[in-house]
């Protein structure tokens, strides 16, 4: 630190400049031999990274109110301005919704009727844990936002996360107090869908942008801009029914879809514990080797038939995520 | 009279603040920002306060450093993981080595140095990221991230500025 003269420097610096080269190059090939972890993904890391995001969630839970109400003060000036517009919306859109909610009504009776006469059997209820959103892990590279709750909170890994609007992405990495969200815009994120009206199936699949595309559609998909996009449910993985985007745009190439959610403006969202858990989480990967010889019927009372990857062989469940 | 344990526990703990201030400002990078531009692209705060402290004290900021504090920085946003230990690196290596071209000028140099390094250390970034992830990774978000990054530079090396001036003036 302070600036030493003398004969020690003399026979110290050149060694020194020898030792830094040295640690530069060892630091390029540990860099490169992270990436390499990473890749393979291993439980690993999935642990460290939720291991961090416990770290720095006290922290971020205490700085990131005094943002939110920022954030709350830019809001309610807004509001100000548009106050009349805005009533003038809401009024419209209160005539429409009464209308629905006669459907709506008319609907569910009926719905219920019909139900008991088909002997249907409902799904399995929802379980909602509520969080706050904590940070936003915004960029050019990785769609995630932070929230408050973790294993604590029954919050596992693969679960469905929703805000008021729709569905926003699932938990990537289930900490004890803080999970991370990847958002169904994350390139890493494909999600189950089927479009409103026509029923057809297709895949959401993030690519880093605001506007996911649609893909897997079948060729003679009917889809236009303004249908409604839901998940399907397929797989097992979220809850079906729950609305995710409305088509913006349809090319010959690519279907993209705008997500309900405005991402600037997450504060509360709920965790979705449907149940199913059609996610592989890597415990029950591993819990499904040794009963590959002994009594397979073990896991069958967690996954109703037909819904769900069932772990079949334990090489194909080790390539599911 | 020996130095006192006291005054030896300040001069570690002042000499810590470099890494300590790029620590909290991946922590701003974090905090939900309710701008519509900033969901989608973020200035590289992290990046700026390495090249700050690589041009002005080194000493304080080493390689290690830096590749620490890159790691952090991957496992705290998500990111591919090596990617930014190995940009942070480069950087702090490469602006270490230049810093004296940058004492005793005008702001405006290092701001213009600065915005030059960031064009290689964001587009390694981009396409490491885009290697690792397996698709191209849309370039306009890069983009606006590098024009935000170059243009709020002036105000976080002010920052820093005043905390170099007042902490480590004797460090």
């Amino acid at each position: 630190m302070a600036q030493h003269g003398g004969p020690q420097q003399r026979i110290f610096s050149p060694l020194r400049t020898a030792l830094h080269r040295f640690a530069f190059i060892l630091l390029i090939f540990s860099a490169f031999g992270l990436m390499l972890l990473g890749k393979a993904d291993t439980v690993l890391i999935e642990r460290i990274r939720a291991a961090s995001a416990d770290l720095v969630s006290p922290v971020m839970n205490i700085v990131s109110r005094p943002a939110a109400s920022i954030n709350e003060l830019t809001d309610k000036i807004y509001n100000l301005a548009h106050l009349y517009e805005e009533n003038e919306r809401l009024r419209r859109e209160n005539q429409q919704l009464l209308a629905w909610q006669q459907a709506a009504r008319n609907l569910s009776h009926e719905n219920a009727r019909l139900r008991e006469l088909a002997t249907y059997t409902s799904p399995p209820a929802l379980n909602l844990v509520t969080s706050r959103v904590i940070a936003d892990m915004g960029g050019a590279y990785a769609h995630s936002v932070m929230i408050s709750a973790g294993s604590r909170d029954g919050v596992t890994k693969g679960q469905a996360v929703i805000s008021d609007e729709g569905l926003l992405g699932r938990v990537a990495e289930a900490g004890y107090q803080a999970s991370r969200v990847l958002l169904i815009t994350d390139i890493n994120s494909r999600v189950p869908v089927v479009v409103e009206n026509s029923r057809d199936r297709a895949f959401l699949s993030g690519d880093n942008t605001n506007r996911p595309l649609l893909t897997f559609l079948t060729a003679d998909a009917a889809v236009a801009p303004g249908d409604r996009i839901l998940t399907s449910g397929h797989g097992g993985a979220f809850p079906p029914g729950i609305p995710i985007g409305i088509v913006s745009s349809v090319s010959e190439n690519a279907v993209r879809v705008a997500p309900l959610f405005r991402r600037h403006q997450l504060e509360y969202l709920r965790v979705a514990d449907y149940g199913l858990q059609g996610i592989l989480s890597e415990e029950r990967i591993r819990q499904s080797h040794p009963t590959k010889d002994e009594n397979t019927t073990e896991l069958s009372p967690d996954i109703p038939d037909g819904v769900g990857i069932v772990p079949a062989a334990p090489d194909t469940a080790g390539e599911a995520q | 009279m020996k130095p006192g344990v006291w005054q030896r526990l300040d001069i570690i703990a002042r000499g810590l603040f470099p890494a300590f201030s790029v620590f909290v400002l991946l922590l701003i990078n974090l905090l939900p920002i309710s701008v519509p531009l900033l969901s989608t692209a973020s200035p590289a705060l992290a990046l700026m306060a390495v090249f700050y402290w690589s041009v002005n004290r080194p000493d304080l900021l080493t390689g290690v450093t830096a590749f620490l504090l890159g790691l952090v920085q991957d496992l705290l946003m998500g990111l591919p993981l090596g990617v930014s230990p190995l940009v942070l690196l480069l950087v702090q290596t490469g602006s270490a080595s230049q810093g004296r071209f940058f004492h005793n000028k005008p702001f405006s140099v290092m701001w213009w140095g600065f915005a030059l390094v960031a064009i290689p250390a964001l587009l390694v970034q981009w396409l490491l990221s885009s290697a690792l992830i397996g698709a191209l990774l849309p370039i306009k978000a890069t983009l606006i991230s590098y024009v935000l990054t170059a243009v709020l530079f002036p105000i976080v090396a002010w920052v820093l500025a005043r905390a170099q001036n007042s902490l480590l003036r004797y460090v």
